[in-house]
């Protein structure tokens, strides 16, 4: 017993040396980073607290047409246009780091990956408990597309049914919008939104519920043979996510997103990517 | 009703039937009831991590629409909740949808003030007439017994009248859990209020949620065991087989087995599982998600298993064969009541180390959305942005892993233990392959065995190091045999 005792007190110690390491680790590098900042914060625009300087670096899920994905290699899409132009008004570099959409919010939370997050991020009272919010620059609804094949293309009353699955993209308002609306259906969480399209068309589900921009995308390029068949105009607001803990970023991005919203950058990429 | 549903995709047809189904409803409902709004839906946002729930206790957002009669010009609402909800009167937010199915929205500014269970929300001028409204109420605690929630209410009318509201559906919500409710109670603890200041130990060791997200992960724990039960033992014989098949003088055999174990093992496991979820279903194969989980994974293990039963096989001394067939076996007889035995004690700690390697693979289903351990984490951290459940997770991983870790050691130091005393009875016989032995028992015990827990490749080290082991335990196997052999002539 006592010696199961010293066991367990040894095994509790060394945990505990474990958590504070990397606690330190953390300090420590927060701190070269901020200190590397001020050094060389004359040059660029006040002190962003940025993690590498003179660069912003985006966090981005890219497979989320028309908001972010890749071509042959490249980052494109709206936000990622949106995020060029936002980091040529604060003077920095951009730099894509790409993520899965669900591990975002948590790594902007966390620190120490991305400065802030861009992908197709709707402003909700959940995320903002995390995070901070910039102004919104976009309004999207949700919509439920189906296999045009499929039986729920003209009945659409029993996608709210229990031999219904409907895919949707893990930790997005499409996932809370489709246990909300379809309690009876199965929700199928995927990855990324490319593989919840794709497992509905492997008819591993049955529909798909995302941001409608996104529906349409999917349609209109890889999935000709999807149909929409329920739209709700939820009205969410889109916006870019920031630390809570840098409220000088948020400031900054937030002037820079005015700006590009004044001299008409917004609608024009609006207008090229929509 | 039907026109939330409609489809946007130009169905103009549709989309003017259901309008004119609406206008004639609100129509014929006005005799009766003079005037009113008919509810179109009220539901409530959905609060537990991956289940279609509303719980009590825990914030929530209702969503109430309805559409107005004709003339009906809504200056206003009142809603009563039921009896010990909590709910916020400032973030109340209206909308007035209109248009082809109902997709232009007009936000409409509205306050909301509380009085007990009342909540009042005035607009600041009179909508259009005939509106569809959409009001959410944000901040809402529903009690926590849970229960079937009616709300009622009405709307007033630029007329000064108030209209009743009808047909409002009642919310199922559910009683709260035992883990949301210890979870509760912790948040408001000054110890775990004190220890989730620091934000890193808020990040990974939150204790709210290390309570709060056990039970759902638990599920996934459940499934992810499933799912490792049928597809190992379903991989024995097919490992078995292709191990067989490898061994071979029929050169089409050899060389299936011997295509498939490379594909295999040439290719990552996640890559995989996505062509067979996402491709053979378009092939016509379709089945269900956990039977296709545990067919790949039961597929990609058999492969990893095939080399280890044939390093198996082929360390048991070439005497065992030469003795099995002076008795007079044929050779599947001595392959099934010699020679496989004998390989299977020696198999054991690298077939333990494959099955850890099985278990920590199903996590890769989470990619396709099978609900497993790290998939339901997956959902937590997404929701709560918290990496605590992951840290869960890997609870859930070890609580299997590092057993079996210590069995194997345990395991191969026997049976290192065993070699050592079969080698002190015949101290003095075979000095060159005593010598053998030594060298093997201590690479076994040393890193290679350890690191045969973690590593993917370790299951060719520990192959070969069966191979090595084996072959010196094959010495005194072969003094046995012949003994036996020279017994037997005896007799």
């Amino acid at each position: 017993m006592k010696k199961n005792m010293k066991k367990l007190l040894a095994l509790a110690a060394a945990g505990v040396l474990a958590a504070g390491c990397i606690a330190l680790a953390g300090c420590g590098s927060d701190n070269q980073s901020s200190s590397d900042q001020n050094s060389n914060s004359t040059a660029t625009a006040g002190d962003l607290g940025l993690i590498a300087d003179g660069t912003l670096k985006v966090a981005v899920s890219p497979d989320y047409p028309p908001f972010e994905n890749l071509e042959n290699g490249e980052y494109v899409g709206f936000e990622i246009e949106l995020c060029e132009a936002l980091a040529a008004e604060m003077g920095l570099q951009v730099e894509f780091v790409p993520m899965q959409f669900d591990a975002i919010v948590p790594a902007i939370a966390a620190g120490g990956q991305a400065d802030i997050g861009a992908s197709g991020f709707s402003v909700t009272p959940e995320r903002a408990e995390q995070i901070n919010f910039t102004s919104t620059f976009y309004v999207d609804d949700q919509a439920v597309a189906v296999m045009g094949d499929s039986p729920l293309a003209s009945d659409t009353s029993a996608l709210n049914s229990a031999d219904v699955t409907i895919a949707v993209q893990s930790g997005t308002t499409g996932e809370s919008y489709a246990r909300e609306n379809y309690p009876n259906a199965t929700i199928q969480p995927y990855g990324n939104s490319t593989d919840a399209f794709a497992a509905m068309q492997a008819g591993q589900a049955d529909a798909v519920c995302t941001n409608m921009a996104v529906v349409n995308k999917m349609i209109s390029t890889a999935y000709n043979d999807a149909v929409v068949v329920a739209t709700s105009a939820t009205g969410e607001e889109y916006a870019m996510v920031v630390s809570q803990d840098n409220a000088a970023l948020l400031a900054a991005v937030n002037d820079a997103l005015a700006t590009l919203q004044a001299n008409g950058t917004i609608d024009q990429l609006l207008e090229t990517w929509m | 009703m039907t026109h939330v549903n409609t489809p946007s995709n130009g169905r103009l047809l549709t989309t003017v039937a259901s309008l004119i189904i609406v206008v004639l409803l609100a129509v014929a409902l006005m005799p009766a009831n003079a005037w009113g709004l008919t509810t179109a839906k009220c539901t409530a946002r959905t609060n537990v991590d991956s289940q279609n729930v509303v719980q009590g206790d825990k914030e929530t957002r209702i969503n109430w629409e309805g559409q107005a009669a004709s003339s009906e010009e809504v200056t206003g609402f009142t809603f009563t909740l039921p009896e010990g909800t909590r709910f916020g009167a400032d973030d109340v937010k209206v909308t007035m949808l209109t248009g082809d199915d109902l997709m232009e929205r007009t936000s409409i500014n509205a306050t909301g003030t509380a009085d007990g269970q009342i909540l009042t929300i005035a607009f600041d001028q009179p909508a259009q007439a005939g509106g569809y409204f959409r009001v959410e109420i944000y901040h809402v605690f529903f009690p926590r017994e849970g229960g079937e929630m009616v709300i009622t209410g009405t709307a007033q009318l630029s007329d000064g009248t108030s209209a009743p509201i009808a047909d409002v559906p009642a919310i199922s919500v559910q009683g709260v859990s035992l883990a949301q409710s210890m979870g509760n109670w912790l948040s408001e603890q000054e110890w775990v209020q004190a220890w989730n200041s620091n934000k890193f130990l808020k990040l990974f060791l939150n204790p709210v949620i290390l309570v709060t997200s056990f039970p759902v992960v638990l599920k996934g724990f459940f499934l992810a065991l499933l799912i490792l039960a049928c597809a190992f033992p379903l991989a024995i014989p097919l490992g078995l087989a292709l191990a067989l098949m490898r061994m071979s003088k029929i050169s089409l055999l050899r060389g299936i087995a011997s295509v498939y174990v490379n594909v295999v093992r040439g290719t990552p496991l996640f890559l995989q599982i996505y062509i067979a979820f996402f491709g053979l279903p378009l092939a016509g194969i379709d089945v269900n998600n956990v039977v296709m989980g545990i067919a790949v994974l039961a597929m990609n293990s058999s492969a990893y298993q095939c080399e280890i039963f044939r390093a198996g096989i082929q360390s048991i001394h070439t005497g065992q064969f030469e003795a099995a067939r002076s008795l007079g076996m044929n050779g599947a007889q001595t392959m099934f009541f010699v020679i496989i035995p004998q390989t299977v004690r020696r198999v054991i700690p690298t077939m333990m180390n494959e099955f850890i390697l099985l278990y920590k693979d199903t996590s890769m289903l989470a990619a396709v959305g099978l609900m497993e351990v790290v998939m339901y984490a997956k959902t937590i951290v997404a929701a709560t942005g918290s990496i605590t459940p992951y840290i869960v997770a890997a609870a859930f991983y070890l609580v299997i892993t590092l057993p079996l870790a210590s069995l194997v050691g345990k395991i191969e130091a026997k049976l290192a233990g065993a070699q050592m005393g079969s080698d002190k009875k015949r101290k003095g016989g075979k000095g060159l392959f005593g010598a053998k032995t030594d060298k093997n028992n201590n690479t076994s015990e040393g890193p290679a065995s350890a690191a045969a827990n973690v590593d993917p490749t370790a299951n060719t080290a520990g192959g070969s190091q069966a191979v090595l082991s084996a072959s010196s335990l094959a010495a005194s196997q072969y003094n046995e045999a012949l003994g036996a052999l020279s017994a037997s002539s005896k007799n």
